[in-house]
């Protein structure tokens, strides 16, 4: 079927082309009394991938709804892309692509309508459609299936459906808020895969993830925790601050009860649950583990291994909600 | 603001709306099955009404009077009682809603040239038809007079109905030639707000709100998306409304189609600002879905669609001028059945410019905001 839209494709102008991707200063957005993110400053070079980690509630999604020329800051502001999110947003918008955790495809589309309406949305010439959707779909893995609604199709094939709707104009930049959450480890895997290639292409990836192991594909990182950013850098460096950090890895039954009682040490600056196992850190104490076995088997606990670990960055994370005054 | 964007967004929301099973029958059936509803209940005449006959004259003239009863149709004889008590256990076992009785004389009468009687009982249980009723009876009785005494001739008096009723306009009080022309207004209020704050509650639920305002897409693109489709929606239903209540229902339609349509297109305006208020005020599609159903009440009550207005308590009555469907539908009736014009109208016109316009920029700056958190 022809397209009712044939003009020629408006030339994108790449707004400062060897500046950073993000540029943020003084970014800042209130809700009445309510602080969700007060005044941060950070920066993300082109063609990186740039991880934005925090809890529920710590600002993520404000910041990067400001990032896109959505909501207007309180104060502060930043350029993306070139331009200036308070004063150009339909600009950035043009310029960017933008994914959620809830893969914001219209269910009730099939693939095919999906990708047709984003062609229309962004303004595609037939010929570069047919070639974008091609692309997609081959990418997706979706050939074939272009006429199934979309609301039928399993979460994996959703979610690379719906990065491709995001990125159908081809966009330098993309924010993906939680883009994994809610889907199975093999999907999550293979998404990856498909992130690494776009950035390996060049193409900038801001996102956010609370699955750590996750944060590690990440080039740098920002931690963001009560609207304040506690520590940015690579992985390596938001680490380093616990290397000298004894971590020990504890297998007990009942962890939860084991981890309340070992909270209560004063050995013990923090502690938490690593799925099923314990992780705590003593700080610059070392060889106390024999203490802490005695001290769980005194209590009627059943305990396995106790390792040393080389920090996490759930470990960094946790160390630097604590120094907060907080709890993750 | 791009007519490309705005297009593609047209296109997806008829997609949406030939995809949803719950949306299509409500959209294109209900205006039908309204318009029959009010048009064959609400809008049903009392006719063939039960009629009990006590004759004890027996002459020519007792004989036509019975049929000019019969005759009209609205009276079929139900019973021929020969006594008084006859006649009150007719009325009583509800055999009976109207009695008459002609006495001994009346004959005779006619051939004097004097007075005569004939007594005319009313069941008064149902209030609605006992009136019409009584309107019919000295209707016809009124009738009778002429044809025996002459016009101006002494008069025949039926018992305690001596009503010269003259009923303008809508000769034959048909309730379906005010329903249709109200329905016209009320369909378009209910598809509109009901319909469109349905898809935008639909949107943000689904997420795919929060998508759409990371393109390019501007706050006006995406409300001429919504609003488009639905106006054109209103049209169809509009039309499809109008030709059945002319053609099918016979409501004579003496105005012009430019002071119909527009006094409905002002109204619109109203409506789609209520659907805007409507969808911020819901978080789920029932609960816009209960939000109209308790907005649209008082607006049924209070409008004059169903019950006139001009009965209501004092503070009720001044409730009623804060609601855009009275006037409107003053404007659609009047036209209809009088041919009345701007002219005639502007009071009406005045008011509902003033409603719709600030109903419809109070939703829009609302709607904006709400986007802009």
């Amino acid at each position: 079927m022809q397209f009712p839209w044939t003009k020629t494709d408006r030339p994108r102008p790449s707004g400062v082309d060897d500046g950073d991707a993000i540029v943020v200063s003084g970014l800042r957005k209130t809700f009445g009394d309510f602080v969700a993110v007060d005044s941060v400053d950070f920066r993300v070079k082109r063609g990186e991938i740039f991880g934005f980690l925090g809890p529920n509630g710590s600002g993520k999604t404000t910041t990067i709804r400001m990032l896109c020329g959505v909501i207007a800051p309180t104060s502060g502001g930043g350029t993306v892309m070139g331009y200036d999110v308070v004063d150009e947003p339909e600009r950035v918008r043009e310029n960017i692509g933008y994914m959620s955790q809830k893969f914001s495809l219209f269910q009730d589309l099939t693939v095919d309508e999906n990708l047709r309406f984003y062609s229309g949305i962004y303004g595609l010439t037939p010929e570069k459609y047919a070639e974008r959707r091609a692309y997609i779909l081959r990418m997706a893995d979706l050939e074939g299936r272009e006429n199934e609604l979309t609301g039928n199709l399993s979460v994996g094939w959703k979610q690379r459906l719906a990065l491709g709707c995001a990125t159908i104009h081809e966009p330098k930049l993309i924010f993906l808020d939680e883009p994994t959450s809610g889907v199975d480890p093999t999907a999550r895997r293979q998404f990856w895969e498909l992130l690494n290639d776009l950035a390996n292409e060049g193409v900038t990836l801001f996102v956010t993830t609370h699955y750590m192991d996750e944060a590690t594909h990440c080039n740098r990182l920002a931690f963001i925790y009560r609207g304040n950013i506690i520590a940015e850098g690579t992985p390596q460096e938001v680490k380093a601050d616990l290397t000298a950090d004894t971590i020990l890895q504890i297998a007990v039954d009942r962890g939860e009860e084991a981890l309340a009682a070992l909270e209560g040490l004063e050995s013990v600056d923090e502690g938490y649950m690593q799925g099923s196992l314990v992780h705590v850190n003593l700080g610059r104490r070392t060889a106390e583990d024999a203490g802490l076995r005695e001290f769980l088997v005194d209590h009627g606990f059943e305990v396995g291994a106790i390792d040393r670990v080389e920090p996490t960055l759930e470990d960094a994370f946790v160390h630097l909600v604590t120094q907060q005054g907080g709890r993750a | 603001m791009s007519w490309r964007r705005i297009r593609t967004l047209i296109w997806k929301e008829f997609v949406q709306i030939s995809r949803d099973r719950a949306m299509l029958p409500i959209l294109f059936i209900m205006p039908i099955l309204q318009l029959v509803l009010f048009g064959y209940v609400v809008g049903s005449d009392v006719r063939n009404l039960n009629l009990a006959v006590l004759d004890q004259d027996n002459t020519v003239q007792s004989v036509r009077v019975v049929d000019a009863f019969t005759s009209s149709g609205y009276f079929t004889v139900s019973a021929r009682p020969t006594s008084d008590a006859q006649l009150k256990d007719a009325l009583d076992g509800g055999q009976a809603v109207v009695a008459i009785t002609i006495p001994k004389g009346l004959g005779d009468a006619v051939h004097a040239k004097c007075a005569g009687q004939i007594g005319v009982i009313i069941d008064g249980s149902d209030s609605r038809t006992s009136g019409v009723a009584a309107g019919y009876a000295s209707g016809i009785i009124a009738n009778l007079s002429n044809q025996f005494y002459g016009a101006g001739g002494a008069a025949m008096t039926a018992g305690g109905v001596n009503a010269q009723v003259r009923v303008l306009y809508n000769p034959t009080m048909r309730a379906v030639n005010t329903m249709v022309p109200a329905l016209l207004a009320f369909i378009l209020l209910m598809s509109t707000s009901n319909v469109m704050s349905q898809a935008i509650v639909k949107e943000r639920e689904k997420g795919t709100l929060e998508q759409l305002f990371v393109t390019p897409i501007g706050r006006a693109d995406y409300l001429l998306g919504k609003l488009l489709p639905y106006t054109l929606i209103a049209v169809v239903q509009l039309t499809i409304t109008f030709l059945v209540g002319v053609l099918w229902f016979q409501v004579p339609f003496r105005g012009s189609l430019l002071v119909t349509g527009g006094g409905l297109m002002l109204f619109m305006l109203a409506a789609l600002g209520i659907g805007m208020i409507v969808s911020l005020m819901s978080r789920t599609r029932q609960q816009a879905q209960q939000t109209s159903m308790f907005l649209q009440m008082p607006q049924m009550m209070l409008s004059g669609f169903m019950f006139p207005i001009d009965a209501l308590p004092k503070w009720l009555y001044i409730l009623t001028f804060l609601i855009p469907l009275r006037y409107i539908l003053v404007i659609v009736r009047a036209n209809f059945l009088k041919g009345s014009t701007f002219v005639e109208l502007w009071p009406q016109f005045a008011m509902m410019a003033a409603f719709s316009i600030g109903i419809f920029l109070f939703g829009l700056s609302r709607f904006s905001k709400r986007l802009a958190d």
